[in-house]
């Protein structure tokens, strides 16, 4: 219990370390990445404490620690951390990967004014996902739910003298906000059921609503809820209609995007539905909506991934299949897989980032067609980069393959046949895309303009080096040992821990599919055995359409331009021209006018006063006479 | 210290009356003492302000740091009886702030600067007396004594917006305030003297709020009257708190007006409208309060999408903010209407939270308007480079705006939510659209108006000097605090809001 308790030191001490930078970081300069790397290593090593802590206490066990924050109206709301093998597992990838970058960002960055800007809101960063992952109520996780958007917000803008991040990071915000409308909706409604933001309370009772006991939730109120929260996870998880952002976040500096936009932020919409895992089981049609989203997100992403040529962009559309994986093994109650896939790719594409970052430091771009033959000239980066590829496209004993098993045998499990020709198509799909970037990068002929790239500085390529590690050896923690630890199936479990096991066959046809991409894609892009031109001239029409996205910014933009935009204009002239020269001006116009007619009887002449006394008094004694004599 | 407690109340008020009128008195050119003279009585109205709200016993509730003085006697019984409860206690805060922030953002006021800090005093005197007496009559009259000096403050000081197709004089702006603000009173004043003779028929005519609402538990406002009269507080001070569709004097207000007088306009003033239906219409008449809570609901989410979706439109910078005004006030008629507690707790701590937060983005957009003088966000682009700071400053305040977690409008806002929620969940859904649609023109602005690469013609700004960083910063700071830490504000309100309600039915 004790050590557990520690957990909430490490969101503190990045987040002073932010206040600290913010307050003396612009006088010291090397003072931020100082704070910032050290309030992450206190993190790394609390990490082990709490690990320490849950293993004493149950390995597989569930605690809430809570403090009250503020109460209104009788309401207490809460402060508090919830401890249980899911947010171990994600603390440590978030402050293994922070730590990494953090250390990577010391060399890519060291020429950048804003150094202590950057590492201000890295800290932050830091401090508000590990928020994410420990909150234990709705409430505390919408907040800060929300600051990781805020720092994903001015990460991506961060060169903001340029036109483009600042556009780029308007759009992930806003994208991402009209997705968080609906999870707050969710939240307010299971809040409004529940009559608490606690998440223990939540589960307890959408556990009785599935178990067809009496719960405070009825069945319509928490599929409309679960649904909605799905929405809000699908908005940051960028899946398909959200994702247009997270391909223009690339914007920002690539660490960030190894970092946010890879390997944490991103996967926290995974998360929300891993850890409301319990309220998604109430109501299984739910789950199938999330596997559907999942599947042809992975799918489409996949595709633009293949046809793309600026390298960040193909990692940024990887994640979103990958992430669409992710959700699909989510919706067929594969919550292990998903857990251990969104580690893997976490260390994979974290690695792969930083490498394409080490490429873009040294080369001074971002598209393949220009690269070529890095190999010879920078070979740590080439063989980490590899690594992360390989573990990517599912080859044997990398991370990835492990866990797309994994996610496999769940698809096969619980969804039908069209599922896992989908997801085994993604699985090649993803090799090749992976194969054709690692190549087109590396192999070929070093071009002359490319003459003078050498390999990154040593605090670029350790960091690569030590993600490399995890990404080849993450995948055996599928085998439990013989002292306590049983597998990967027996620590991350929802409800039923299970073993680890393996389907030959799906296993098989899955390694022929990857081992054949990674086969073909040197033929194709490199010796060019193949005639890819031919190819493409035959594809046109569906290269054009996956090159363009779908056209999904195009219909955004058309719709924000054409209904938002004039709509508001719209409403806003109404509000003058209406509302304020018809509503407000008219009565005083029209006042004004007729006073102005009726002083026109102020002539001033006594004869025609006379005549209107005479007048007037013929009138009124007529009445008279006709009402009352008559 | 007990004594000074009994007068706690008057200084507040005597503070800047005493240093409005004396300042009448200083000699025109000397510019100098008139400033330091004019910050040393708000300096001395904020600490008060500051002493009371820390002193205000939340155990206890109820009306604090009272004391009564008889004006009138039999048979109109006037008192001239003040004290502060839950809720007005941290309205006396924010105004003490926000006039201590405008007095520094209006240093270097060149043109009449005497009878622009003689106003401005009479002004906030105005507010703070509506905010702490507990006499209907007086609370009128600080009330009328509020909105007038706007008249003068606008049309001497203010500015006008000329877009070629779209004009808006600075003298225009100034009479359709006042005569808006006057139009709501004389439905206040209806509705006060109607009180006044329903108590005197029930045998002891009164002004006084605690007896009025003393009675009103005794039945004597019977249902009928409740419901008749109730709509005369609702509009009249509705008008001025920006109720749908009576709110556009206050875009065109806050827009002509100098930024001090925005600040506190939009700031302070607009709170009085909704303290006012606190006040007296839900205090004294709470079965009319239950039967027009529904239109007042649906109005309020009108202002909030009505003026969220306006400030997508807008060119002008305070055009933008003016109706995001309109948009929030619009949450804070939500949250009354909700007449649960969580909801009018929300909507007291917006109240709290957006007058703030307007002050820093008033204040800000003067900042800016002083060195470009322009406020079109179309010319204005990349100023960023050349004004950090400033631009910083007003992120927050836009951040606050949409409700960013960690910033105090978001615990508002929540509170709201939920508040809604219970009454109307398609209401308390609209209303998140609408806080979306602020993080869509908020974001639009930061990023059309400040960031992207910047214009040669804005090579030679310069960015705020201590005096407006750091009165600024301090405003970002309570927002930051109020944020992170809302409950020393939030049990104070939670006492205030409870003594409300003990009346209504959960």
């Amino acid at each position: 219990m004790g050590l557990m308790e520690l957990a909430w030191i490490i969101p503190a001490s990045s987040f002073f370390a932010f206040v600290g930078i913010i307050a003396f970081g612009r006088r010291i300069p090397f003072v931020s990445p100082m704070l910032s790397i050290g309030a992450i290593i206190v993190g790394c090593i609390l990490v082990f404490v709490v690990v320490m802590g849950r293993i004493d206490a149950d390995p597989t066990g569930i605690d809430f620690f809570s403090r009250k924050w503020f109460e209104v109206g009788g309401t207490e709301l809460m402060l508090g951390m919830i401890i249980d093998p899911l947010s171990i597992v994600m603390l440590g990838l978030v402050c293994f990967v922070s730590l990494m970058v953090q250390v990577y960002s010391l060399s890519y960055m060291r020429h950048d004014p804003k150094l202590a800007w950057y590492y201000a809101i890295h800290a932050l960063f830091a401090a508000s996902m590990i928020l994410v992952v420990l909150a234990d109520n709705f409430l505390l996780f919408y907040v800060a739910w929300e600051l990781v958007g805020l720092c994903s917000y001015l990460l991506i803008g961060f060169w903001w003298e340029k036109r483009e991040p600042v556009e780029a990071a308007k759009k992930a915000f806003i994208t991402t906000r009209i997705a968080d409308v609906a999870l707050l909706v969710g939240i307010l409604l299971l809040f409004h059921e529940v009559g608490t933001f606690s998440m223990k309370e939540t589960f307890y009772q959408a556990q009785l609503l599935g178990a067809g006991e009496v719960s405070e939730l009825s069945s319509g109120t928490t599929m409309i809820a679960t649904f909605l929260l799905f929405i809000g996870a699908m908005g940051k998880s960028a899946q398909i209609p959200f994702h247009v952002w997270l391909p223009d976040a690339m914007a920002g500096p690539t660490p960030v995007s190894a970092l946010i936009h890879a390997a944490t932020m991103v996967v926290a919409g995974v998360y929300l539905v891993a850890r409301t895992f319990a309220l998604f089981e109430a109501v299984p049609n739910v789950l199938l909506v999330v596997s559907i989203v999942g599947l042809v997100t992975s799918l489409l992403a996949s595709t633009m991934a293949l046809v793309n040529t600026d390298l960040k962009r193909i990692l940024a559309y990887s994640t979103i299949s990958h992430l669409g994986l992710m959700m699909l093994s989510l919706g067929a109650f594969g919550y292990t897989a998903a857990i251990f896939h969104l580690v893997a790719h976490g260390f994979s594409k974290a690695l792969l980032f930083l490498g394409a970052g080490s490429v873009s430091h040294a080369s001074n771009q971002t598209d393949i067609r220009k690269m070529g033959g890095f190999i010879k000239v920078m070979p740590i980066t080439a063989i980490t980069f590899g690594i992360g590829a390989l573990s990517l496209g599912g080859i044997p004993i990398f991370a990835g393959f492990w866990s797309k098993d994994e996610i496999l045998i769940a698809v096969f499990n619980h969804r039908n046949f069209l599922f896992l020709i989908g997801t085994l198509f993604v699985g090649f799909l993803s090799a090749l895309y992976m194969a054709r970037a690692f190549y087109l990068v590396f192999f070929g002929d070093l071009k002359n303009e490319n003459k003078s790239v050498s390999e990154s500085p040593i605090l670029m390529t350790a960091p690569l080096i030590l993600l490399a590690i995890p990404s080849l050896l993450f995948g055996f923690s599928v085998f439990g040992s013989d002292e306590g630890y049983g597998g990967i199936g027996r620590f991350i479990f929802f409800e039923n821990a299970h073993d680890f096991h393996f389907n030959v066959l799906l296993g098989s046809i899955s390694v022929i599919l990857a081992v054949v991409a990674f086969g073909i894609s040197k033929p194709l892009y490199i010796t060019r055995k193949f005639d890819l031109n031919r190819i493409k001239k035959y594809f046109s029409g569906l290269i054009r359409i996956c090159e363009r996205g779908y056209y999904f910014d195009q219909v955004y933009e058309w719709f924000f331009d054409r209904i938002v935009l004039v709509s508001s204009r719209f409403i806003a002239w109404l509000d003058r021209a209406v509302v304020n020269d018809v509503g407000v001006n008219g009565p005083a116009n029209s006042m004004g006018w007729t006073a102005s007619k009726l002083r026109l009887h102020v002539t001033g002449k006594v004869y025609n006063y006379a005549l209107v006394m005479v007048l007037g008094s013929m009138i009124i004694g007529s009445v008279w006479w006709i009402m009352v004599a008559g | 210290m007990d004594n000074f407690n009994q007068i706690a109340l008057i200084f507040i008020l005597a503070v800047p009356l005493f240093t409005g009128g004396a300042l009448i008195f200083f000699p025109r050119n000397k510019i100098g003492a008139i400033r330091t003279f004019a910050l040393a009585g708000s300096l001395l109205t904020f600490l008060l302000s500051f002493y009371v709200f820390v002193m205000y016993d939340y155990h206890e509730g109820g009306y604090q740091f009272v004391g009564s003085i008889i004006w009138l006697m039999d048979p109109l019984n006037i008192q001239f009886s003040f004290g502060i409860d839950g809720i007005s206690a941290p309205m006396i805060l924010l105004t003490g702030i926000v006039m201590l922030a405008g007095t520094m953002m209006s240093w270097n006021i060149e043109y009449r600067s005497k009878d622009f800090f003689v106003l401005f005093m009479f002004l906030v005197a105005g507010v703070l007396g509506t905010f702490s007496v507990t006499d209907i009559f007086f609370l009128f009259f600080f009330y009328e004594l509020a909105v007038l000096p706007m008249f003068p403050l606008i049309a001497v000081w203010g500015s006008t917006t000329d877009f070629g197709s779209f004009l808006r004089t600075k003298e225009y702006s100034a009479m359709k305030l006042t005569l808006y603000l006057v139009a709501g009173s004389v439905l206040v004043w209806i509705g006060i003297i109607a009180l006044f003779i329903e108590t005197t028929n029930a045998g002891a005519g009164t002004f006084s709020i605690e007896t009025l609402s003393q009675m009103s538990e005794d039945g004597v406002f019977s249902r009928k009257f409740q419901l008749i009269f109730f709509p005369f507080f609702m509009i009249g001070f509705g008008v001025l708190a920006g109720l749908w569709p009576f709110h556009t004097w206050s875009p065109d207000g806050h827009v002509a007006a100098p930024t001090a007088v925005s600040m506190i306009h939009a700031g302070v003033l607009m709170k009085l409208g909704a303290y006012g239906i606190i006040r007296i219409g839900m205090t004294v008449l709470p079965e009319g309060a239950s039967g027009w809570m529904p239109l007042l609901i649906g109005l309020g989410t009108v202002n909030v999408l009505y003026g969220a979706i306006s400030a997508m439109g807008q060119r002008d910078l305070k055009y933008v903010i003016g109706y995001s005004s309109v948009s929030h006030m619009g949450l804070v008629l939500m949250g009354l209407a909700t007449l649960n507690p969580i909801g009018v707790t929300g909507a007291v701590l917006q109240m709290f939270s957006h007058g703030i937060m307007t002050a820093l983005f008033f204040a800000v957009v003067g900042m800016i308007y002083e060195r470009t003088h322009t406020r079109d966000i179309t010319i204005l682009g990349g100023i960023a480079h050349r004004m950090p700071f400033t631009v910083i400053l007003f992120a927050v305040a836009g951040l606050t705006s949409l409700g960013l977690p960690g910033l105090s409008g978001f615990i508002a806002e929540i509170l709201i939510f939920v508040g809604v929620f219970k009454t109307s969940i398609f209401l308390a859904i609209l209303a998140v659209v609408g806080a979306a649609i602020t993080a869509v023109y908020v974001l639009r602005l930061l990023g059309k108006a400040f960031f992207g690469p910047m214009d040669s013609k804005w090579e030679t700004l310069t960015d705020g000097g201590p005096r407006e960083l750091i009165t600024n910063g301090l405003l970002a700071g309570i927002i930051f605090f109020v944020g992170l830490w809302p409950m020393p504000l939030l049990r104070v309100i939670n006492s205030g809001v409870a003594e409300l309600l003990a009346r209504y039915p959960i």
